[in-house]
């Protein structure tokens, strides 16, 4: 499902010189992340818990939100912003667990009925209170075709919303779906003010009328172009969360050297998703820390084409171990990364049991570099001298780096790699538009899942669904994805999940390369955030307070 | 012929160029490779009826020129139409970020003029000297600097390491503007001011060595009043030409350095709405550039007779 956000992702890392330089590891908490102690950073679950309030503080965008409405909230930009200021039914927790949000408590009485109770004592930020209605015009706009919601994806099996009670509503499914009810700790599961969208209609969520949510910040102001400032909410119902922040400045820069020197002069106090060129320099400087925190992010090389060359398993197994991984991890984002095993992260594991989990990631096939046994490998299959067409951007040092190292494995297994350069919305459009991915046979994304589920991924690549570029199509592992999806029982649901990954893992109908941290930059002034990649769905600035206790 | 005349004949060409350019413009985009419907649906997969619907509501399902008359319609009733990226009106998302790119090229402008004629005149003048070959030398390299380079140089010099300019945003206040503005107005100056001092002086230089300058200082003219009546005055067509083409030129150049500086202005619009196949934006964003071209050098051409009477003289329009 993930399509233009993950170019985005590219697009939002690094645009200087490499300067591929070993990391000192920063302090924190270590959490989870690399079993490798030699690594070349550590992930920290938590900064410092803020001192104090604080007047205000201003945060970075890479680029500037084209609106806050959520059903257009696919991308990292507006999400960062939203995730403050909207709430949504249940709520994606900084260890990336889920609990109840707007919905104080959920139940599940039928697999194809979700039934959820409102949370009582609610207020949207002009001062009404939240009932049913508002949640039921809210989730019904992701069925609309008129509104067209980036979200129709996880609302596909929905056959319809309703409200049950004056603080009840009622989701019926067409078919059980276990992913449905996880999205909803997302963006699909935000709720606004009904009152609020019937009269703002098309606009919105666009600069002028801003949205009225319930969250711990209200929308102030947007300066389009320039920036969107929220304030704090002081009638928010969680004590736990209530800001400590008078204000939130988001000012928008595409640019990444003028983030860092953002960074550098004080100007901006933090920012999400810095870029790898900059982590030495930040990692060392005096103005501020850098963190990194848990993600759900796989850099993959799409196989998009299963007629050429790469059509034959043995091949594109070939061409996996032939790619110098950790090479790539080193030269592109300064080591701070991991060679991936799998399609989806360790983290979209969580709440399924941990031996269970283990012993299926044993189980997984590994492709370990070695070019000798993969020349062998390829040699079978007959398609020396064959040419494959990789698809790159100028997006980012990293893209570059990826593509190089992609041709040179190619080129080690007896195949011609062509690489075809486009512009960067030439590239985006390989995730949206058929004909831009005629005649491509590689392109590489960095892939996230919204929901702690490795199912956001393998759903993807069921065959004919939306993502599955390369029309890759296995019938065993489609059972399993739509038995996983529809299985009541968690043990069951696993199972089959694990059977998909495992059939993914052995026909490998995308190349997973690595996985890499959230990282994010925090000012000497301030602290609080708990570095994640939740910070999309999650009022993350609410936490963030002064270093100092004040006087 | 009279000078209303002229004026009027000047206006009708600008009027025909627009509505040329506004056909090509509108055209050219139709042409451009990707489908804004797929664009607009992300990733998505709508059924056909709501494919059918979505090029209904945006008018893909018209004819071409059909869909041409109705923007044209539009456009002259001052509507832009709706921007699908930014959710807003075409009108609104461009006047949120024209003040900034107007402030940013005035500067600059004065900037090129200030600099540029003042270092040309001083090089015709001194011909020769040391002045001069420094004035040719830092010509050179400001010509070959550019605008992205400059940003990178400025902002890390003027701005993080001796803290004197900030580094990003627009300001709030005319004075605080003015003080965001003049690192981006230097960086997209440079290579322009170069330019101009180059024009500048080699159409002094010209003046100076020509005849009637000669035979007005052998006749005991005043130094002063043949430089100002003379040598000024007739270089100064050449000058000014170059000036409207620069001034117009920039409004597009702006990308860079306003992308370089955070700056929000039309320059680092344009780039992200043709990403985005933002038609509606591009294709105002463009006529609006068309028009500030045409009218700048329309300007030009009627300020010509006023300088030079000689072309007036000879019927002032060209």
């Amino acid at each position: 499902m993930p399509t233009l956000r993950t170019v985005r992702g590219a697009i939002a890392l690094a645009t200087l010189p490499l300067t591929a330089l070993a990391l000192t590891a920063c302090s924190g908490t270590a959490h989870g992340g690399s079993a490798d102690q030699s690594a070349a950073y550590r992930l920290t679950a938590s900064t410092a818990a803020a001192k104090g309030d604080i007047d205000g503080f201003t945060w970075s965008l890479f680029a500037e939100p084209t609106s806050i409405d959520y059903a257009y909230s696919f991308d990292y930009p507006p999400n960062t912003v939203l995730a403050n200021v909207c709430e949504s039914l249940l709520r994606w927790n900084p260890d990336l667990t889920t609990s109840p949000g707007l919905a104080s408590a959920y139940t599940n009485p039928t697999p194809t009925t979700w039934v959820y109770t409102i949370r009582s004592g609610v207020h949207f930020h002009d001062g009404k209170q939240l009932t049913a209605d508002d949640v039921v015009a809210s989730l019904r706009r992701n069925l609309d075709p008129n509104v067209g919601s980036d979200w129709a994806y996880p609302f596909r099996n929905v056959k319809s919303v309703d409200r049950t009670g004056p603080m009840q509503v009622t989701v019926t499914l067409k078919t059980p779906d276990s992913t449905f009810n996880k999205y909803l700790a997302a963006s699909p599961g935000t709720v606004e003010s009904a009152a609020t969208l019937k009269a703002d209609g098309k606009d919105y969520g666009n600069p002028a009328k801003g949205v009225n949510c319930t969250g711990p910040f209200s929308f102030s102001s947007w300066k389009p172009g320039q920036s969107i400032v929220l304030k704090r909410f002081n009638g928010y119902w969680d004590r736990a969360l209530r800001a400590k922040a008078g204000q939130v400045k988001f000012v928008f820069l595409a640019d990444a050297t003028a983030r860092v020197n953002a960074f550098q002069t004080g100007e901006v106090d933090g920012g999400w998703m810095v870029p790898p060129t900059s982590y030495a320099q930040l990692a060392a400087s005096a103005k501020g820390r850098l963190y990194y925190g848990q993600n759900t992010t796989v850099a993959d090389e799409v196989v998009n084409n299963l007629k050429g060359p790469l059509g034959n398993a043995q091949v594109r197994k070939a061409l996996l171990m032939a790619i110098d991984r950790k090479g790539i991890i080193k030269a592109g984002v300064a080591g701070v990364g991991d060679a991936a095993d799998n399609l989806v992260t360790r983290n979209n594991w969580n709440g399924s049991p941990r031996g269970t989990v283990d012993s299926t990631l044993k189980a997984l096939p590994k492709y370990p570099y070695d070019p000798a046994r993969a020349k062998q490998l390829a040699a079978g299959a007959d398609v020396t001298g064959q040419r494959v067409v990789i698809a790159t951007s100028p997006l980012d040092s990293q893209t570059t780096i990826i593509t190089q190292a992609i041709a040179q494995a190619a080129t080690a297994i007896g195949l011609k790699p062509q690489i075809d350069t486009v512009s960067p919305d030439k590239y985006t459009a390989l995730f949206t538009d058929p004909a831009a991915r005629k005649g491509i046979d590689l392109f590489l994304t960095f892939w996230y899942t919204s929901i702690t589920d490795p199912l956001d991924m393998y759903g993807s690549l069921r065959t004919g669904a939306y993502s599955n570029y390369g029309n890759w199509s296995d019938p065993q592992f489609d059972a399993a994805v739509d038995q996983a999806v529809g299985a009541a029982d968690p043990a069951a649901r696993t199972a089959a999940a694990a059977k998909a990954q495992q059939i993914a893992m052995d026909q490998l109908p995308w190349l997973p390369l690595y996985t890499e941290p959230v990282s994010v930059f925090l000012g000497n002034r301030i602290t609080g955030v708990k570095p994640s990649i939740d910070y999309l769905y999650y009022p993350w600035a609410a936490e963030i307070g002064a270093k100092e206790a004040a006087g | 012929m009279s000078v209303a005349v002229a004026v009027l004949r000047k206006l009708a060409g600008m009027a025909v160029t627009l509505l040329v350019t506004s056909f090509l413009v509108f055209s050219s985009l139709y042409l451009a490779p990707g489908d804004p419907v797929s664009f607009l649906v992300r990733g998505r997969s709508p059924s056909p009826a709501e494919m059918a619907a979505i090029r209904r509501q945006f008018g893909f399902d018209q004819p071409f020129l059909e869909r041409y008359w109705h923007w044209l319609d539009a456009v002259l009733h001052g509507d832009f139409g709706h921007s699908y990226l930014f959710h807003e009106s075409v009108g609104a998302v461009i006047w949120s970020r024209l003040p900034a790119s107007l402030l940013l090229v005035a500067v600059a402008t004065l900037m090129i003029a200030v600099v540029g004629i003042g270092a040309g005149a001083l090089g015709a003048l001194r011909r020769g000297t040391r002045t001069d070959k420094g004035v040719l030398l830092l010509v050179t390299v400001g010509a070959a600097v550019p605008s992205f380079a400059a940003a990178i140089v400025l902002r890390s010099v003027f701005g993080v390491r001796l803290g004197w300019f900030p580094t990003i945003g627009n300001g709030n206040g005319p004075l605080d503007q003015l003080h965001h503005v003049v690192l981006p107005a230097v960086a997209l100056s440079v290579t322009f001011m170069s330019l101009v001092t180059r024009v500048t002086r080699t159409a002094m230089l010209d003046q100076l060595g020509s005849e009637h300058v000669e035979v007005a200082l052998s006749r005991g003219t005043p130094h002063r009043t043949v430089l100002r009546h003379h040598v000024l005055r007739n270089a100064l067509g050449p000058i000014v030409t170059v000036c409207g083409l620069l001034v117009s030129g920039m409004l597009v150049s702006t990308a860079i350095v306003e992308t370089a500086f955070g700056m929000s202005g039309i320059g680092s619009l344009l780039v992200q709405c043709v990403d985005e196949l933002d038609f509606q934006v591009v294709q105002a964003l463009v006529l609006l550039v068309v028009a500030v071209f045409v009218v700048v050098n329309t300007l030009v051409d009627l300020v010509y007779p006023l300088i030079d009477p000689r072309v007036a003289a000879q019927g002032g329009a060209r």
